[in-house]
């Protein structure tokens, strides 16, 4: 009965998670597309919204050249200095995020596997012993794109030139220092219309959130 | 008592004339109102004038005018130099919103009366008293050829039209005079109209010129309005114009106001002198205009309809762009004429451009749309690189002053375009240098656009952090965790091991010469591995259950339990080869279980 009980409750979960995967796409979203997008924009003059779409195509496909040259290119014409990616940013971001995530669901079928394998089959050890291994290299694989993803989460761009950074979140308030288009901050906080950011030089100041947009938008909007 | 006598025998015989006098009189009242047109914010005053017992009266009810009783007096109303007693109801008018309001007569013999009330600090053409210094005086003029007095000589309208023949679709400019003698005419109600079929008319100039001139000796305010029509097909037509206005007339004949005038009582005076506000059409005298058709000889393909005298112009903003991008081409048409039938035909030839539909604005410089300039906005974009340039606009029109038709032209417009930015110029959006002269893989630029995506996801934050997905790993989690402590571990492996590690203790202490603890280790190994599979205690194995069991090997088995107890009480040493003879036993005894 208990077993009964426990396989309901997994399949449950299962069901879920395949329904939440199988809902329709409202705003899809593809590395090309952004791309293509980053380009229209950059051609228009558009740099904030060019570095924004070129950071979400990024997102998407971090190893593709054209994006990554194409947005060192616009930051540059931008006067805005792009941070250089380090070996273990290179290694955790050697695939794309959605194939890290799988990997690193696989990693974990392939540790799981392999000690339940040990525990019942005692013969040729070695075998679950190198499942165990490729398990938990795919595992840290997956945590290192995690770990390394997880800043961008609360990575923002720029979009008009000139944004007050503001010491208050008013329209009013004092202004603490200005922000260049294109210029990438991260958002720490928020308050109404207004996002309290921190540059990479480690200033921080409130900026009206029309002034933004997030790399990452949250669910239902285009921002 | 003789003296009342007389009198109440005097107001007897006065009693039928006075009842005579008051039904003469009954009903004899007319309305004025002062200004008759005022702005928005301001109060008119409306004032009922009766030559008979007039109580009160009803106050109208009209959306938009909010009527107030102010007061009522009595006193002498002044006609053709004569004074009768008249009783003044003064009502005040305050509009809510402007526009014109016709206020219905209050007494049951009055007419009814206009009121204007225009938005704003217009200025008032109708207001005659001026607050400023005296003016000076009206030119003495003649009235024009052709216009007659109308209302007793107290207004004309005159309407004056091109005497040159028009031609079809031409606009022409119309004015309308209207003049007015203060005093008698008291008010102007709306806008004079035009009558004529087969022509189409702008609206008039909303606010009339107003002028003073003195024509045949009294002072007349002409109001003028301006105005454009614009024949539809040729012919011979007549045109006039017309207004309604509110005028006072004697009712009396000359001979009648001849014997007012000698009657010495006002009360009698009254009865002869009749007056009251009239409204009145009045009308100008037709005037004849002549229509011809458009020439059908050198008319151009591309001619749209306009007739007039124009003058075109262009210009382009920016005069540099990256290919792709857009540029607005302006046309400038000036002068005078339809501007309604200038159109946007003349882009129709700009071809290596791609074109978006153009965008037209008019700004005349008159009041009624004759003259003035219209502009035209076209969006162009250019395909390729390099200097391009626009052609002359071409513009076909009809000059009736020159009666035939004409073309203006623009000169054409260089433009340089350069090369799109996905080919590696950011020119256009940072004002750099133009990087596409320097060597191809040298320059770094904005790469091509990749073909139309195929694949895309719904959501730009990562698998990691969307709790749908997370529910997989968890699950797969839960199963091996549960499939984990679900299988038992196999017991002949961990027997397997306890043996492994018990033949490495007896090879350890057979390579010391240990026999002791060899034969003790083997005897309770062999016991407890024989317990196992008989599934019995150790303690009730016997010599005879070997025997029983294991036949000739479980004499070997007994042989070496006794060197065990050998070993232990007088120090047996037996030989390296012995010690691996045992061990061959025992691991054949332990294998043989695993099996």
């Amino acid at each position: 009965m208990r077993a009964s009980k426990n396989s309901m409750l997994l399949a449950s979960l299962a069901l879920w998670a395949g329904q939440a995967f199988a809902q329709p796409s409202q705003s899809p979203y593809s590395a090309d597309g952004l791309y293509n997008l980053a380009n229209s924009y950059a051609r228009s003059g558009k740099l904030g919204l060019a570095v924004l779409s070129y950071e979400r195509a990024a997102l998407l496909a971090p190893d593709d050249p054209d994006i990554n040259a194409n947005l060192a290119y616009v930051r540059a014409s931008a006067h805005v200095p792009m941070k250089p990616r380090n070996l273990f940013s290179r290694l955790g971001q050697a695939t794309s995020p959605s194939s890290a995530a799988w990997l690193g669901v696989l990693g974990l079928a392939l540790v799981g596997i392999g000690l339940v394998a040990r525990r019942v089959a005692p013969r040729f050890l070695w075998i679950p012993g190198s499942g165990i291994l490729l398990g938990v290299a795919l595992i840290a694989l997956a945590a290192s794109n995690a770990m390394l993803l997880w800043p961008r989460m609360h990575e923002a761009v720029v979009l008009i030139d000139q944004t007050p950074a503001r010491v208050t979140p008013a329209p009013m308030g004092d202004t603490a220092f200005v922000l260049r288009e294109a210029d990438s901050v991260t958002m720490t906080a928020e308050h109404e219309d207004f996002i309290l950011i921190r540059t990479g030089r480690g200033l921080s100041g409130w900026v009206a959130r029309a002034n933004l947009g997030a790399v990452v938008p949250p669910v239902g909007s285009d921002r | 008592m003789r003296s009342i006598k007389v009198i109440s025998a005097i107001l007897c015989l006065l009693a039928p004339a006075d009842y005579a006098m008051a039904q003469a009189v009954d009903g004899l009242a007319y309305e004025t109102i002062e200004p008759s047109r005022i702005a928005l914010g301001e109060s008119a005053t409306l004032r009922v004038t009766s030559f008979s017992r007039l109580k009160d009266v009803e106050l109208p009810i009209i959306p938009g005018l909010v009527f107030e009783n102010i007061g009522r007096s009595q006193g002498f109303d002044f006609v053709n130099g004569t004074a009768i007693p008249a009783t003044f109801i003064l009502i005040r008018v305050t509009p809510q919103f402007a526009g014109v309001f016709t206020i219905p007569g209050l007494t049951p013999n009055s007419r009814s009366i206009g009121l204007e009330v225009v938005s704003g600090d217009e200025p008032n053409p109708y207001t005659w008293r001026s607050q400023t210094p005296a003016p000076p005086p009206a030119p003495s003029v003649s009235l024009p050829k052709g216009v007659q007095m109308q209302a007793g000589g107290a207004a004309f309208v005159h309407l004056a039209i091109p005497t040159r023949a028009i031609y079809v679709g031409e606009s022409v400019p119309v004015k309308i005079d209207v003049g007015l003698r203060p005093g008698i005419v008291t008010s102007v109600n709306g806008l004079p109209t035009l009558k004529g079929s087969d022509f189409t008319f702008n609206n008039l100039s909303k606010q009339p010129e107003r002028r003073e001139e003195a024509i045949e000796g009294s002072t007349f305010v002409v109001l003028t309005w301006h105005s454009a029509l614009a024949a539809v097909k040729p012919g011979d037509f007549s045109l006039s114009a017309e207004t309604l206005l509110t005028v006072k007339i004697s009712t009396l004949s000359a001979a009648d106001r001849a014997v007012a005038s000698r009657l010495a009582w006002p009360l009698l005076q009254s009865m002869y002198n009749g007056i009251a506000p009239r409204d009145m059409t009045i009308g100008s005298s037709p005037s004849e205009l002549k229509v011809l058709p458009l020439p059908t000889e050198g008319q151009p393909e591309n001619f749209s309809g306009a007739v007039g005298d124009f003058y075109v112009s262009s210009d382009i903003s920016p005069t540099s762009v990256a290919a792709g991008e857009p540029l607005t081409l302006r046309l400038h048409i000036s002068g005078s004429g339809n501007f309604d039938r200038v159109d946007s035909t003349m882009f129709d030839h700009l071809d290596h451009w791609k074109t978006y539909p153009a965008k037209s604005s008019f700004t005349p410089s008159d009041a009624i749309g004759y003259q003035g300039e219209k502009v035209f906005e076209q969006p162009l974009i250019a395909a390729q690189p390099g200097e391009q340039s626009i052609p002359g606009l071409e513009f076909d029109y009809f000059n009736p002053n020159t009666r035939r038709y004409e073309r203006a032209q623009t000169l054409p417009i260089n433009v340089t375009i350069a090369a799109s930015l996905a080919s590696g110029s950011l020119d256009g959006l940072t004002g750099a240098q133009s990087l596409n002269s320097a060597p191809k893989g040298s320059t770094p630029g904005l790469r091509p656009d990749h073909p139309p995506p195929k694949n895309s996801v719904s959501e730009l934050r990562p698998l990691y952090f969307r709790g749908p997905f997370l529910a997989i790993p968890t699950t797969l989690a839960l199963i091996l965790a549960g499939s984990w402590f679900a299988v038992r571990p196999s017991a002949a492996r961990a027997t397997s091991k306890a043996a492994e590690r018990v033949l490495a203790q007896l090879d350890a202490a057979a390579r010391a010469g240990d026999s002791s603890s060899f034969f003790e280790a083997a005897r309770k190994t062999l016991l407890q591995t024989f317990a196992a599979r008989w599934q019995m205690p150790a303690d009730q194995i016997t010599f005879e259950e070997l025997r029983a069991r294991l036949g000739t090997t479980g004499e070997d088995v007994e042989r070496l339990f006794a060197l065990a107890d050998e070993a232990r009480y007088s120090n047996y040493q037996p030989g390296g080869t012995d010690f691996q003879r045992w061990l061959r036993l025992i691991r054949g005894q332990l294998a043989g279980e695993r099996k």
